[in-house]
């Protein structure tokens, strides 16, 4: 990693007894689009409230380019931020809000006309700059957000789940517009969501926060691919989950034991397990193939229910322990006609299975 | 003819409307409309027929004074009010709602509390000898009375009293509607809370503004018990004025045209807050 633009040292903040954020440690480096991912009221909000200064944590640091933020009040830590609810001043117009921070900088008239009018062409919105927000569309007030946050070509730009508060359909044409913009101004965002997909999407890395802890932080491939815990390999993507029996490990392939007495090998061992220890065996929807490969473990199921879901079929199995699992084979078009309710095999690759503690 | 077909379909309605609202246009007409005519029509003919009652005010000098006396205290009162009524509108605003709601129903009772008795109260404490003064003198404060009643202060400070709730209602429906992140904005935009204060939170609280200091304005310039108690004779006001000239100079005349202007200019300036709030809604629903 680069040296560290943005450092977070051992980040603190209790609400009384509650402690919503436990010594969270983080180095960003400058340009890195990092997302803190994870479910509401695991502190990644408060985290990126503490950064932008309003709420004071109770312990800890946030440092830029080595620099304590902390004695330094928000309207003068220079950051950026879109938040979640759209915040446009409404009595000012589109291009007044735009050119309000630089308003407030006192910066020359002219500076503000050019900067104003590069920073609605950015977000394309060159041609609303005279209506008022409450004229604008929920995708377009949040893209004048995102232009006046970008005025004062801020260090870093923080944003606070922005696209919650918007359609499915506008959500993903925004978080193109959101990749764009990071492309062309190099500008480092933090950005904060409880939707794995966007955080998949957008990200360099991901943190991803649990109880004011970060879980594992990565690249999206990383948590995916490598999940550290349980906990990440249920919240990133969609995973099964197995009860096993742990036998043996050799050189970090795992050997288990099945519920139903089968017996499964070479599997991804997260730690080190106790001969007999009750496990849990991860297995991804995707993983799971209706035809036979080599090196392939099978499991013993019977299919309830095939749905088609466009780009792929979703078929609900139970094992023979009566566990429900999702299974969305990747495999070739003629083998997934295959699948029609009854008893058959499926089969998996064990490299791409994890296990974890029960 | 697209005028034509509307009224077509209009008439047939008006009738049987009309013929509903009959009693509520005769209690109008009586209590409302007919004693404001007989007030002009006494302005014009007592004791003589003509204008010469509008002349006398207008042009003598001590009426004048009055007048000039009447909007200077109603505009001080305003002015006062307002700055007093918005922080704690602010305060109210922001705060959680069931203290906010506890709050509320203590300035309500307030307004319900006999405004003599309030302002009887306040005489207690301003008078020369009164709380206020005792409290300060002891502290060793001040030497001698501060002149707190008999003049514009003693009047000031009982009507802002009276009006504040006026205000702040006004003000806390107003204030409630902006959204707090919006001054979270503000601030990580570079804003001081000077800056956000004058650039956002004013120009959103101006509607709350003008309704509620309109009403206060227009009461003050009415207010008869609280300046007659309060305020000394060197700043009367129109509405002790009219009472003096009713009650003790019999002049009906001339009352009535000075209670006429004054209604003149109530109107006025009620019109004005109408097209001012009209106008901004239009600007936010646009």
């Amino acid at each position: 990693m680069t040296q560290a633009f943005l450092s977070i040292r051992k980040l603190r903040k209790a609400f009384g007894a509650f402690t919503a954020v436990h010594d969270v440690t983080l180095d960003i480096p400058k340009g890195e689009f990092l997302t803190f991912l994870g479910p509401s009221g695991s502190g990644k909000s408060t985290t990126l409230y503490a950064i932008a200064g309003f709420q004071d944590p109770t312990s800890g640091d946030v440092l830029l380019q080595d620099k304590s933020l902390l004695s330094v009040p928000s309207h003068k830590r220079n950051i950026g931020m879109v938040f979640q609810r759209y915040t446009l001043f409404p009595h000012l117009s589109v291009a007044e809000n735009v050119a309000f921070p630089l308003r407030v900088r006192r910066r020359p008239e002219a500076e503000v006309k050019r900067k104003v009018a590069d920073m609605l062409s950015l977000v394309r919105l060159e041609n609303f700059a005279e209506r008022l927000p409450a004229a604008l569309s929920g995708g377009q007030q949040q893209r004048v957000a995102l232009a006046r946050a970008l005025a004062y070509d801020p260090p870093i730009l923080l944003m606070d789940e922005p696209l919650s508060a918007l359609d499915k359909k506008l959500r993903e044409e925004i978080q193109a517009e959101i990749r764009r913009i990071h492309r062309e101004t190099g500008v480092t965002i933090l950005y904060v969501t409880h939707d794995q997909e966007e955080a998949l999407h957008l990200s360099d890395r991901i943190a991803l926060f649990r109880d004011g802890r970060i879980e594992q932080i990565g690249t999206g491939e990383d948590l995916y691919l490598r999940p550290a815990t349980d906990f990440v390999a249920g919240f990133i993507g969609n995973s099964n989950f197995l009860a096993t029996e742990h036998l043996e490990t050799i050189d970090g392939a795992a050997t288990v034991r099945l519920a139903d007495g089968s017996l499964v090998s070479g599997i991804n061992a997260n730690g080190s397990f106790q001969r007999g220890q009750k496990t849990r065996l991860m297995i991804r929807p995707e993983a799971f193939r209706l035809d036979q490969s080599p090196n392939g473990a099978e499991l013993a199921v019977e299919i309830v229910d095939v749905a088609f879901y466009g780009e792929r079929r979703r078929i609900v199995a139970r094992t023979s322990a009566g566990q429900e699992i999702d299974i969305r084979p990747t495999s070739s078009a003629a083998a997934t006609h295959e699948a029609s309710p009854g008893r058959r095999q499926v089969f998996f690759d064990p490299g791409g299975a994890f296990l974890f503690p029960a | 003819m697209s005028v034509e077909a509307q009224q077509g379909i209009a008439t047939p309605r008006i009738p049987a409307g009309l013929g509903g609202l009959l009693p509520a246009l005769i209690l109008i007409g009586l209590f409302f409309v007919v004693p404001v005519l007989a007030l002009l029509l006494r302005s014009v003919t007592d004791p003589a027929p003509g204008l010469q009652n509008y002349a006398a005010l207008l042009g003598d000098g001590t009426y004048a004074r009055v007048f000039f006396n009447t909007f200077l205290v109603a505009a001080v009162v305003t002015i006062v009010t307002v700055l007093v009524a918005f922080p704690v509108a602010w305060m109210l605003a922001i705060m959680p709602a069931a203290l906010a709601s506890i709050l509320f129903g203590i300035i309500i009772l307030s307004m319900w509390t006999n405004l003599l008795t309030r302002t009887y109260a306040w005489m207690v404490l301003l008078q020369r000898t009164g709380v206020i003064n005792r409290a300060l003198m002891g502290a060793g404060i001040i030497d001698q009375p501060l002149p707190l009643i008999n003049n514009l202060t003693g009047v000031t400070i009982g009507m802002v009293y009276i009006m504040l709730p006026f205000m702040i209602l006004p003000l806390v429906g107003t204030l409630r509607a902006i959204d707090p992140m919006t001054l979270r904005a503000a601030a990580l935009c570079g804003a001081s809370p000077l800056a956000a204060f004058r650039r956002i939170l004013l120009p959103l609280s101006l509607p709350g503004i003008a309704a509620g200091g309109l009403m206060v304005f227009v009461m003050s310039l009415g207010y008869f018990v609280t300046p007659a108690l309060l305020g000394g004779t060197s700043n009367m006001m129109l509405a002790e004025m009219i009472a003096q000239m009713i009650q003790s100079l019999l002049n009906w005349g001339l009352g009535s045209a000075a209670a006429f202007i004054l209604l003149v200019v109530t109107m006025a300036l009620y019109a004005l807050q109408l097209r001012l709030v009209g106008s901004k809604r239009a600007v936010g629903g646009a």
